[in-house]
């Protein structure tokens, strides 16, 4: 895509395309509702899409498997069309667009001159570290290098996806490549964490639109996630919900539960720990999501999520070093280790007596040094 | 508010001495645990197995209602209800005891972990040399070096358990009071899932201590005849010539 020197509005676009401006309204009315504006806000997005120029984007793929794209790719509210053609400018995307080679490389160095300081750089994918990160390069240079030369001029950076917000596979343990994640590399830009493998199609696109709209971040939690799409568990608006607290669940996949849509914490659901919106605005325009059709929540737009499997059990393990263990297993391992070595002491202390009283003796000999003391032995 | 004034520790008995067949019977009874001490020592007591069972389902719902409808019943609402309930109280009784330890007579000091001198580990070891020899040692008035140690565990474990289960309870409310206060600590764990793990494992160690607890006291009570059993109500403790009572800050 050509970058224009006029740089104009969403709006002047969308009359060359020949949209009318009803239609043009109805667009905003959408926009806004997608990401949860009232309709009282409708005035200012549409005076953003006609005043303020496009937003030139520049879309770079790392270590990834273009899962963010593909759900990208099929937004419904706004759908994704409308976004690329329309509402931003996208520059340089390597996946989508028709150039390639050094063609495609001259892009994005222009874009980067052109825009200084005002061009949003995605990020889908993350960069590997180690030896140079020779396990992603683009054109002969490594990922990395290009991911922070683009990163230097722009505006804010957006990261699509785990890969990008939180490592997601390539990073989970051992993690060879010693991907990282965006935020990890680049301390100095604003970045937008939009997790999830894929992050939901309507939640991308409610972000960029938001960025456009108003010129500025949504507003982030802590680990950088916009709040409007990121600020409640999937547990917390699950339709399954009723069930948990009833405490009827779902014990294997084809029992009686599974057929009559019972809770999936047995499961292994990871609902409860999962902040996004799978539960609220599901995927594919409304049909579904991954709880709905039965299976339940992996968790992929949490930290570490690969390394807190296994899947499917609700107590996984934890990182204590050296054993993969559930707190249950190693709790009960120490308490019967506890519960021996008290039982060990009191067999000593009545062996002690035993002798004694057989004995009589008042000064015995015996000399019993107590063995298998636990040595955490509390005092009163 | 009492000084935090700490005296030498008091010359160790040697180890190994052998007591005499009959053990006398102690005699001089000492007032040693105030009313908040005794109250909080029962209110735990009522507090931990309660979260802790219901800690247990909660992490794996191990009965099933009986079959219904989902609007008849509401067990896992419950035990989570319980949870969080004794989960304030057992926080407030934590909290009222360490207002204790500061304005309390000196034996609710008794026992402070001074880990950072030497002659600290020299006493834990001693009492737990002590405790293997099967014999009558002397008897602390107060809490020994070793008991002092295994409460600091305890109200750590206590305090990471309220800070986590408060950090989580947070969560269901985004923007609300604990996730202001405490959310904050959830990423620096690894994430509300890791959270959840390392909130139930620590769950388990205060378990095992409230297991050698109950232990040690009935050995103790048992073989010292100093009533440290009857003392948790009574608040009294009885000695013999010879036991210690460290009525000062380390004891
Ligand atoms: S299915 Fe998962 S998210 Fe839904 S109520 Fe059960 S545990 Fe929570």
């Amino acid at each position: 895509m050509e970058v224009l020197e006029r740089k104009p509005s969403t709006y002047d676009i969308l009359r060359a395309h020949g949209v009318d401006r009803r239609t043009f309204l109805k667009f905003c009315t959408q926009s806004a509702a997608a990401i949860g504006l009232t309709s009282a806000m409708v005035p200012q997005l549409v005076a953003a899409m006609e005043k303020k120029p496009r937003i030139p984007v520049i879309w770079l793929h790392g270590l990834e498997c273009t899962c963010c794209s593909e759900s990208f790719i099929r937004s419904s509210h706004p759908i994704a069309q409308d976004i690329v053609l329309n509402l931003i400018s996208l520059d340089y995307d390597d996946t989508l667009q028709a150039a390639a080679g050094f063609q495609v490389e001259e892009i994005r160095k222009k874009v980067m001159k052109d825009y200084k300081g005002e061009y949003i750089l995605a990020v889908e994918g993350n960069a590997a570290t180690n030896d140079n990160g020779v396990y992603c390069t683009i054109g002969g240079e490594s990922f990395t290098n290009i991911l922070l030369e683009t990163a230097k001029d722009a505006k804010a950076i957006v990261a699509w996806g785990s890969c990008a917000s939180n490592g997601c596979v390539q990073a989970a343990k051992p993690n060879p490549t010693g991907a990282k994640p965006v935020y990890k590399l680049i301390t100095d830009k604003p970045v937008i964490n939009v997790p999830g493998c894929p992050p939901i199609a309507e939640v991308m696109t409610g972000v960029l639109t938001y960025l456009l709209t108003f010129g500025e971040l949504p507003e982030l939690d802590r680990q950088g996630r916009p709040k409007m799409f990121y600020a409640q568990r999937i547990h917390d608006k699950c339709y399954r919900r009723a069930f948990f607290d009833a405490g009827m669940f779902v014990e294997a996949w084809d029992d009686e539960g599974a057929k009559k849509g019972w809770c999936l914490y047995k499961m292994g659901c990871r609902g409860p720990s999962t902040f996004n919106s799978c539960s609220t605005t599901k995927w594919n325009c409304g049909v579904s999501f991954p709880i709905q059709s039965g299976h339940g929540c992996i968790g992929c737009s949490e930290e570490n999520f690969w390394d807190n499997g296994p899947f499917y059990q609700r107590l996984s393990n934890i990182p204590v070093p050296g054993i993969e263990s559930t707190p249950d297993s190693i709790g009960k391992t120490l308490t019967v280790l506890s519960a021996a070595g008290i039982g060990a002491h009191l067999v000593s202390v009545v062996a002690r007596k035993g002798v004694r009283n057989l004995t009589s003796n008042p000064e015995p000999e015996k000399s019993e040094p107590a063995e298998n003391q636990n040595p955490e032995n509390r005092g009163n | 508010m009492a000084m935090l004034i700490e005296t030498k520790t008091p010359p160790l008995k040697p180890l190994g001495k052998k007591e005499t067949e009959v053990i006398p019977q102690a005699t001089k009874r000492h007032y040693v645990w105030q009313v908040p001490i005794r109250l909080t020592h029962w209110v735990n007591a009522l507090a931990i197995p309660v979260l802790f069972f219901t800690g247990l389902f909660i992490a794996t719902p191990f009965f099933s209602p009986t079959p219904g409808e989902a609007f008849e019943r509401f067990t896992m609402g419950h035990m989570r209800e319980f949870h969080f309930i004794f989960g304030y109280v057992l926080l407030l009784s934590i909290a009222v005891r360490v207002y204790w330890f500061f304005v309390g007579n000196n034996y609710a000091r008794s026992g402070f972990p001074f880990f950072w001198k030497p002659s600290w580990y020299k006493a834990v070891i001693h009492q737990m040399i002590e405790y293997m020899h099967l014999e009558r040692g002397y008897v602390n008035i107060g809490h020994n070096s070793l008991a002092g140690c295994s409460y600091a565990g305890f109200f750590a474990l206590c305090g990471f358990e309220g800070v986590t289960g408060l950090a989580l309870l947070g969560e269901g409310n985004p923007g609300g009071f604990w996730d202001r206060v405490l959310g904050w600590t959830t990423p620096l764990l690894g994430g509300s899932f890791r959270v959840h793990m390392w909130h139930h494992l620590a769950a388990w160690f205060i378990i095992l201590i409230a297991m050698f607890h109950i232990y040690i006291v009935l050995y103790d009570s048992h073989l010292y005849k100093d009533g440290l059993v009857d003392s948790i109500i009574s608040g009294e403790k009885h000695s013999i010539e010879g036991d210690k009572d460290a009525n000062t800050w380390i004891s």
